[in-house]
């Protein structure tokens, strides 16, 4: 990974074990991570930062993944969002991938799984860029 | 199916109310659910237990909703063997509801702590007792019990006892309150360590307890044959000394009389609630509710020199040394780093040179009072600057060091003893947090790999990820497993159950046939060995004693030890820290682990089952054997709308095809053999008019006046003139149940073979002859022998032979049905001809040879020894 231009991503569950798995994974693999279990944290957080790459886990308490996803899409159109949820069902990833996801993973999902689409999302980002 | 079902319910009706006849279709119905669901219940399980390994990324969600729906499977299980063997095991329900129950409270955030005794000697102690006893007395124990190495005699006041405690003394909802009060930071951590501590130390003891420690004691003294018994007090909480260390945070207390025992064991109960602790637990994300903290109560060693091991050497684990402090008399201010120690570094593999050593000016030790505590005392001057250790010390230390190391399967942290008389004690041991030392190691695996041969790489399916490296050791019939030696790498022909045996011992499995979703599989998860199954090789690449490394994450097997990889191996990951990961852990302890691993055991019974896991398995052993018995136990004569089968040789078969076994079946009253469709069926049709295995000897020629000839024989020893009614077979496209009378003896198979290799069975059980009883021991031994030869599980008793074998993939099956053709055809005049011991190794090489003749070879079928 290029190091001037280190990807930006904002991982958000309530779930602190999700947290405590993908933030070292990422950071392994170049990333620049910041981890929320509480859906107003990163709310308060993406008002005043810009993320590459947002994670989110979509049933939460407090403001939802898909009120949160909504927020980020509306602040930052560039950002691609990764939506992680024990709830998998088709309904909820048709809803997701209206509102602009980029992908969506039902948990539990192998680390190798999040690393591919992550590099996925980077990806289509830099042809979009290029473009 | 429904409308083949119901043809045959009709056929069983139009007969009559004839009692057991009806329901068989309905059994059979309820068998092969039976099948569905321990194929789903065991996938669950493996798939929960892959959780484990690391490669996933799982929430308390996943926990949850895998919990409940294991649960429903399972009771829907019982449900259907209950309909199968009506009210034959009613203890399974509540071995269900005990088992659920557990689990349920585990979920929410109770801790289960089990209803087992306050007190346990050593000797009772066994590996899964972590949550009864704590995790220093069950390693202790495990060392003591498994290992066979001197450890302090002792017992573990358990977990229970530590909340009957706390009950008796109504001290629950005071604790809570203060932890509360704690938790939202109205309460200094000083202030409720104070609080409780002060409740704690002015609690008694239940009377019940009082007593199991005094009987306990009284047992420690007769065993020891010491006048004068002094103890160690320690805390053995749960998690402690296993994936934490909780290193120095919990109280020890030394030498005490055991008189003052209750107050010792309150101590180190409130020991749990000091300040030091709460904030340890708070740190390392612990919650208050999983304390629960066992005691345990060991002989006090009279200690000359006593020291620390660690099997690596912490800084940098890549030297291949182990350390060694050690000093003069007790251990424990080693520990605490308040004496000066002799420091050596030994090599890790025998003999143990040393390889470096520093020797300290040792002026001071610890020692036992007479009356009770420790205290310092000078060494003797020619002591102070002479090494603590001697060599044969060095090598005996050494030595247990790396059989604990090879059991825990992780580098060890191990406090020891040597008493006066030499003999040396092991006190402790807990894993060695080396992770961080090992890191830069394994970014450079691709290139040190590069230098081993690989035997084989990329067969077969890894059931449990992990790295070993060792011995091989072939294990070729269960009494091998007797001599399995520690450390060493299973390889069979298949998995089987009875592997646990030495689950503790083995570091790798590789078989050549097997499932991910087999018993064994679980097994290999709940032991965390690395293990790779259906690799179709193995068995023919390597050989007992030859060294390899497997690696079970790449799927690579190599020649030599690569101590790399095994470093890597010992390498954990963070998240086995988290509560999710213990919690899935718990959970599991209660579904995974197999206690009933063999089927002839005496403790085969449902009041035994102790898991999911257990019940499983027993349900699925006892439904095979429901339904091989229902035949017998029903009888099934001659059957108006049953179909004789036509065939070459003189076989008077009956077939009732309950769904699919046939094709276009008329409703002529003979089937010819090309309509068999019944898998297992056809196997064993074939089998038995394989070329040669029909014998044309003269004395079965007229087969059927001469099978009449022996009817009344048969029907005056078994009682039962039903049995001899008619040969016969159910069957289906994947199901055949063969009752056969042929020549002296009579065979029973019931076999099922599909496209999912944990259906799969085959069950064989051959009884009875007309002649003495030694030849037909001699002919039972013949079969004994060749099943055994043919990887069945074979169980001999007289002139009964049971053989089982299961799990194979649907050729493998097919072989086997293949060969019970051909053994149930070669032996059916067997025993007249066995007139001596010799002629059984006779018959199985000539056996052995018609088995592996492809084509027409009547000849040798004919030779008569």
């Amino acid at each position: 990974m290029n190091i001037e231009a280190k990807t930006k991503i904002l991982v958000l569950d309530d779930e602190p074990i999700v947290l405590k798995r993908l933030g070292p994974a990422l950071e392994k693999a170049g990333y620049v991570v910041e981890v929320y279990s509480r859906s107003a944290d990163a709310f308060n957080r993406i008002q005043e930062a810009e993320f590459d790459i947002v994670i989110t886990d979509l049933k939460m308490e407090g403001l939802d993944g898909m009120q949160f996803l909504l927020e980020v899409k509306e602040r930052s159109p560039r950002t691609e969002v990764i939506v992680i949820t024990g709830f998998a069902t088709m309904e909820t990833a048709r809803e997701s991938y209206q509102k602009g996801v980029f992908d969506f993973l039902a948990k539990p999902f192998k680390l190798g799984d999040i690393l591919e689409t992550v590099k996925k999302a980077r990806l289509k980002m830099e042809q979009t860029h290029q473009a | 199916m429904n409308s083949l079902l119901k043809r045959v319910a009709e056929v069983f009706t139009r007969r009559g109310p004839a009692r057991g006849r009806i329901t068989f279709a309905a059994l059979f119905q309820s068998f092969q659910r039976i099948l569905e669901l321990n194929n789903k219940i065991l996938e669950l399980m493996a798939d929960m237990g892959e959780k484990l390994g690391g490669d996933y990324v799982f929430d308390r969600q996943y926990i949850l909703a895998s919990c409940r729906e294991m649960g429903t499977q399972v009771y829907e299980l019982i449900y259907n063997f209950n309909a199968l063997a009506p009210k034959k095991h009613p203890a399974l329900d509540k071995v269900f509801r005990r088992v659920n129950h557990d689990i349920e409270e585990e979920l929410a955030g109770r801790l289960v702590i089990p209803q087992s005794k306050y007190v346990l000697a050593y000797e009772d102690i066994s590996g899964d007792f972590g949550d009864v006893v704590g995790g220093k007395n069950t390693h202790i124990a495990e060392i003591r019990n498994r290992l066979g190495l001197a450890v302090p005699e002792g017992f573990a006041i358990t977990t229970g006892a530590f909340r009957a405690f706390f009950e008796y003394n109504h001290m629950q909802a005071p604790l809570e309150q203060i932890l509360k009060a704690w938790e939202e930071q109205n309460l200094s951590t000083e202030e409720a360590s104070q609080k409780i501590t002060r409740m704690i130390t002015s609690g008694r003891l239940p009377p019940a307890m009082l007593r199991a420690m005094d009987k306990a004691l009284k047992q420690l003294r007769k065993k020891t044959n010491k006048s004068t018994l002094m103890l160690a007090v320690r805390s053995s909480a749960m998690g402690e000394d296993s994936e934490h260390t909780f290193a120095g945070q919990y109280l020890s207390l030394l030498n005490e009389p055991p008189q003052h025992l209750t107050r010792s064991y309150i101590m180190v109960l409130a020991g749990a609630y000091t300040a030091l602790a709460m904030e340890y637990r708070r740190q390392k994300g612990f919650s208050e509710h999983e304390v629960a903290m066992a005691v345990a109560c060991q002989c006090m060693i009279n200690a000359k020199v006593s020291g620390v091991l660690y099997t690596l050497d912490p800084v940098d684990p890549t030297r291949e040394i182990m350390t060694i402090s050690s000093t003069w008399g007790l251990g424990a201010p080693v520990v605490a780093g308040e004496v000066t120690t002799d420091q050596l570094q030994v090599a890790r593999q025998f003999p143990y040179p040393v390889q470096d050593m520093t020797v300290a000016r040792k002026t001071q030790r610890l020692m036992a009072k007479p009356s009770s505590g420790c205290e310092f005392q000078p060494v003797a001057e020619e002591l102070q600057a002479s090494l603590s250790l001697s060599d044969a010390q060095i090598r005996k230390l050494a030595d247990a060091a790396r059989s604990i190391e090879r059991y825990f399967k992780c580098p060890q942290d191990i406090e020891w003893a040597f008493d006066h008389n030499d003999q040396l004690y092991i006190l402790q041991a807990r894993p060695l947090n080396v992770r961080s030392g090992i890191a830069p190691v394994v970014c450079d695996i691709a290139a040190v790999t590069e230098h081993y041969p690989i035997l084989f790489s990329n067969k077969g399916v890894i059931v449990q990820n992990g790295i070993a490296a060792g011995k091989v050791f072939v294990v070729q019939q269960d009494s091998d497993l007797d001599q399995f030696p520690n450390g060493a790498i299973l390889v069979a022909r298949e998995t089987s159950p009875r592997f646990a045996k030495v689950a503790r011992k083995a570091s790798g499995i590789i078989t050549d046939i097997g499932s991910s979703t087999g018993h064994m599989a679980a097994i290999a998860r709940e032991f965390r060995i690395p293990t790779i199954v259906n690799t179709e090789v193995a068995t023919q690449l390597l050989h007992s004693r030859q060294e390899i490394t497997l690696d079970a994450q790449e799927n690579v097997v190599y020649v030599g030890r690569i101590k790399e990889l095994c470093y890597y191996g010992f390498m954990e990951e963070a998240f086995e820290e988290s509560y999710e990961y213990r919690l899935l852990r718990r959970v599991l302890k209660k579904i995974t682990p197999l206690n009933l691993v063999d089927p002839q055991g005496k403790n085969f019974q449902p009041e035994a089952c102790r898991s999911f896991h257990d019940i499983t398995r027993f349900i699925h052993e006892k439904a095979v054997e429901e339904l091989a018995n229902f035949n017998f136990r029903q009888g099934m004569e001659e059957e108006a709308a049953a179909r004789k089968l036509k065939t070459d040789i003189p076989l008077d078969l009956v077939i009732i095809d309950i769904r699919d076994g046939l094709s276009h079946a008329g409703d002529g009253p003979t089937v010819t053999q090309d309509q068999v469709r019944s898998i297992p069926m056809r196997a064993f049709l074939n089998g038995l008019e394989a070329p040669g295995i029909w014998s044309r000897d003269p004395m079965s020629v007229d087969f059927s006046s001469f099978m009449s000839s022996l009817t009344r024989t048969f029907a005056a020893q078994h009682a039962n003139p039903q049995y001899m009614g008619q040969n016969l077979a159910v069957i289906s496209a994947h199901y055949a149940n063969i009752n056969l009378r042929l020549g002296y003896h009579f065979n029973m198979i019931d076999a099922y073979i599909g496209d999912q290799l944990n259906d799969n069975y085959a069950y064989f059980r051959f009884l009875g002859g007309v002649t003495d009883p030694t030849r037909r021991s001699r002919r039972a031994r013949f079969i004994y022998e060749t099943l055994s030869q043919s990887n069945f599980s074979v169980d001999l008793r007289g002139d009964l032979v049971i053989g089982r074998i299961k799990k194979l993939e649907r050729t493998m099956m097919e072989k086997k049905m293949f060969l019970l053709g051909q053994l149930v055809g070669f032996t059916r005049q067997l025993d007249v001809k066995m007139t001596s011991d010799q002629q059984i190794s006779y018959f199985t090489k000539q056996f052995e040879e018609l088995a592996k003749i492809e084509e027409p070879l009547n000849e040798l079928g004919r030779q008569t020894p």
